[in-house]
């Protein structure tokens, strides 16, 4: 009785780690894409001669803005007040080098781009950039 | 004889299929993970105005780029893109350390900036600033 239990175990050996390996692949994916969350929804104005980066500084602030005007950091939606306390909250915890990105629609007005600019620069942050989608 | 070699090649070829869809779909995961990262962004650093500056009565040799609603002023004159490109690059020639000036109107669009941002970056000038255009 015993013996054959074991012998039907010993079988799918092969599959299993099969299985197990997607497993591990699907954990290690999803776990690298929560950690940059990208807003797919914005089309970045196009440049063509910047070149395109390689690597992100981690404590990057990325802010998303839309051609209406509203904001979010990570797909959560920010007002103008709470973008200004998380700003100062960066400002606490990782000082005024902490770069800041704005990935601004191409369609977005600069009246919009300058306001998070302006509370930006309010915090003493200094640190700027502006994305812009590669294009060669 | 051809058509007996071809019935014993396709038997040996019968054998591993499960195990070759596994590698395929671990290949195709593989390139699917690999694309997402290559997200072709740039990062165009600017300058922020510092508050106070504007005040100061030091009249430096800045360029000055206007940027509009679909047009472009360089040092007050309305020019097109193509000619604003080539005199950033001489400027760029003799000084790449200069400092630009990218003034902003709030009714322009973000392409726009980006536009003349990557001009500027194209042509090798590094210091850009940005700025409001008040109007």
């Amino acid at each position: 009785m015993r013996r054959r239990t074991e012998d039907s175990v010993e079988t799918p050996i092969a599959s299993l780690i099969d299985v197990v390996f997607l497993l591990i692949i699907f954990f290690v994916v999803t776990a690298s894409v929560e950690k940059d969350i990208v807003d797919d929804t914005i089309k970045l104005a196009q440049a063509k001669h910047a070149k395109a980066v390689e690597t992100k500084q981690d404590n990057t602030i990325t802010i998303n803005l839309h051609d209406d005007g509203s904001m979010n950091i990570a797909c959560h939606p920010v007002s103008k007040r709470q973008l200004k306390q998380l700003l100062k909250a960066a400002v606490a915890k990782s000082g005024n080098t902490t770069p800041v990105l704005i990935r601004g629609d191409a369609e977005t007005l600069f009246r919009e781009i300058d306001g998070v600019m302006e509370d930006i620069g309010s915090v003493g942050l200094y640190r700027v950039k502006i994305a812009a989608e590669v294009t060669h | 004889m051809p058509l007996l070699k071809k019935r014993t090649s396709e038997q040996v070829v019968q054998v591993p299929m499960s195990s070759m869809i596994d590698v395929v779909f671990l290949l195709l995961i593989y390139f699917i993970v690999t694309h997402k990262d290559e997200l072709s962004e740039a990062h165009l650093a600017v300058n922020l105005p510092t508050p106070g500056a504007a005040a100061s009565d030091r009249k430096p040799q800045f360029l000055e780029i206007e940027v509009r609603p679909n047009e472009v002023y360089l040092q007050g004159a309305r020019l097109p893109l193509d000619t604003v490109r080539q005199k950033l690059n001489v400027v760029a020639q003799y000084d790449p350390e200069q400092t630009v000036m990218i003034k902003t109107s709030l009714q322009a669009r973000a392409r726009e900036l980006v536009s003349v941002l990557d001009m500027c970056k194209e042509a090798g000038l590094e210091n850009l600033n940005v700025l409001t255009l008040e109007d």
